[in-house]
């Protein structure tokens, strides 16, 4: 069993592989060096030939990609109805290009294609890290202030919490990020409440064959 | 430190106004006023060592003029330099004049440092008594790090335990003296040792770097031109980090007093880590011969333009300006 990653930054890189290995419930290894992009255009823009690398060059299973909401809709359980795409979706939209990209990949490696495993963080992954220290952060408050016009916060007061800092030096930013998703190491249930765009996350984690 | 440095027809910068933050990046095409904006830095220490100029300019108007303000403590002094052509400039002049701030202003301007590493330079050796201070082209980079490691410890550790994180392919920094003369190696985890001649652009640049960032009596300002140059791009959040730990020493830890940093860049990727603060970046452009400078930040539809593109790429399609001209 082996996973890749594909994420904006080596902080969130650290972070989500102990979030996987918190829904697996074991650890987990992962094609390294992790996969980068440098934000969500790009993130969209490479998935097509990180899957086809992955599937005709590599032995890995299955593609954990997480990207940020920033102010785009949040994925709902209507977006989950057979055929439904909301094109202002980022869940919606990464696993469209999932699914236009392997369909037209011939099988490779012994497998049929590379599975995916596709979260969006609301609205910022710092969010999923507060969770279990700061009630109030959670992905129905960020709803709702979308729908009220007065967002709870920003995603600039997100990383203050998490960083303490708007300008953390990169192994400052790891510390704090492992420190913080340490909650979630044994149970990851309640991000996965308060934040259904981790559950979707761990949803197809578990939908890997042999994963745990 | 700086606050704003105004241009009257100096060079390119025929009638511009830039305002400078704690931290600087100044992004645009070749011949755009960027290393103009350096020089007119290097400019002002040059001047602020000699007597200030009384009574009335004895230019002819209409020449070179570059007119400084400050922050506070300095605030409501302003220093303008006179010049006779764009390559000399021989006045300075404060205002109000006899300023009592002027005394310790001016020692502060007299560390100015300016920097165009070259990573040919670095790799050489030094004598040891070259130390202290690193040279605008970083020749004597070897001195500095034997200075470091002898009259500042503390900071020589934690510059090697940055470097070694960074680049964890070594486990040393070697600085090895032979008759006053002294020159420095990075140790493999397989043993041996790779001597300064030896090593990568891009390690040579980061130990530069690096000698500046925990230089225990850094300047006031710090300019660096190309500051991307020799790094990988996934190394480049590490080198903003050692910027950072200049001009916002409280973000890490530290309780000295900030660097203020003018810096340079063609590198869209080092430009894209500038999303979340683009009142830090500068965009420098030139409209036939003539240059302009704006913040990123006065840009009234940047946060929609970022969400459908990275900054790099935004500044390279030329939406943001600071592109090359065409025919
Ligand atoms: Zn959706």
């Amino acid at each position: 069993m082996k996973l890749a990653l594909l994420s904006e930054s080596l902080v969130d890189e650290t972070a989500l592989r102990v979030l996987v290995a918190a829904v697996v419930g074991r650890p987990l290894k992962f094609a390294s060096p992790g996969f980068r992009a440098r934000g969500w255009p790009h993130v969209m823009q490479l998935l097509p030939a990180v899957l086809r690398h992955l599937h005709f060059n590599t032995d890995a299973d299955a593609l954990v990609v997480v990207a940020d909401s920033d102010d785009t809709a949040v994925h709902t359980a209507r977006h989950e109805a057979p055929g439904y795409f909301h094109p202002q979706c980022r869940l919606c939209q990464l696993r469209a290009v999932h699914r236009q990209t392997v369909k037209n990949l011939a099988p490779a490696r012994g497998r049929e294609q590379v599975l995916r495993a596709v979260g969006v963080a609301v609205p910022a992954i710092e969010a999923w890290y507060l969770c279990g220290r700061e009630a109030a952060v959670t992905e129905a408050a960020w709803i709702e202030g979308r729908e009220t016009g007065r967002a709870p916060y920003t995603r600039a007061q997100l990383k203050l919490r998490v960083y303490g800092t708007d300008r953390p030096s990169l192994p400052h930013a790891i510390a704090c990020a492992l420190r913080e998703v340490e909650r979630q190491r044994h149970d990851p249930r309640r991000l996965e409440h308060d934040f259904p765009g981790f559950a979707f996350l761990a949803a197809d984690l578990r939908a890997v064959p042999n994963i745990h | 430190m700086i606050a704003s440095i105004a241009f009257r027809n100096f060079k390119a910068l025929r009638s511009t106004r830039v305002a400078l933050a704690p931290f600087n990046l100044v992004i645009g095409p070749n011949g755009s006023g960027k290393t103009s904006l350096i020089e007119a830095v290097m400019r002002l220490k040059t001047l602020s060592k000699l007597p200030v100029a009384e009574g009335e300019p004895r230019q002819k108007s209409g020449g070179p003029e570059i007119e400084f303000t400050f922050n506070a403590p300095h605030d409501g002094l302003t220093a303008r330099l006179g010049c006779i052509s764009d390559s000399v400039c021989d006045t300075l002049r404060i205002s109000p004049a006899h300023a009592p701030g002027w005394p310790a202003l001016r020692a502060d301007l007299g560390g100015l440092r300016s920097y165009a590493l070259q990573h040919e330079a670095m790799a050489g050796g030094a004598r040891r008594d070259d130390g202290a201070e690193l040279s605008p082209s970083g020749h004597n980079l070897a001195a500095v790090l034997a200075h470091l490691r002898d009259a500042a410890p503390a900071e020589y550790a934690a510059l090697t335990a940055e470097l070694l994180r960074i680049v964890p392919e070594f486990v040393g920094l070697e600085v090895r003296e032979r008759a006053g003369e002294v020159d420095f190696g990075l140790r493999l985890a397989e043993g041996g040792t790779v001597p300064a001649d030896e090593l990568s652009q891009g390690s040579l640049y980061l130990v530069a770097v690096l000698a500046l960032a925990f230089d225990p009596e850094p300047p006031c300002v710090l300019c660096i031109e190309e500051i991307d140059r020799g790094f990988h791009p996934r190394s480049l959040r590490e080198v903003r980090d050692a910027l950072y730990r200049l001009s916002h020493p409280q973000a890490h830890g530290l309780s000295r007093r900030p660097v203020q940093i003018i810096t340079t860049s063609h590198s869209p990727y080092f430009i894209d880590l500038f999303r979340d603060h683009p009142d830090e970046v500068i965009i420098s452009e030139k409209h036939g011969r003539a240059a302009q400078f704006a913040r990123l930040s006065d840009r009234a539809d940047l946060a929609d333009l970022l969400g459908g593109s990275t900054l790099g790429d935004l500044w390279f399609s030329g939406i943001l300006g600071g592109v090359p001209e065409e025919r």
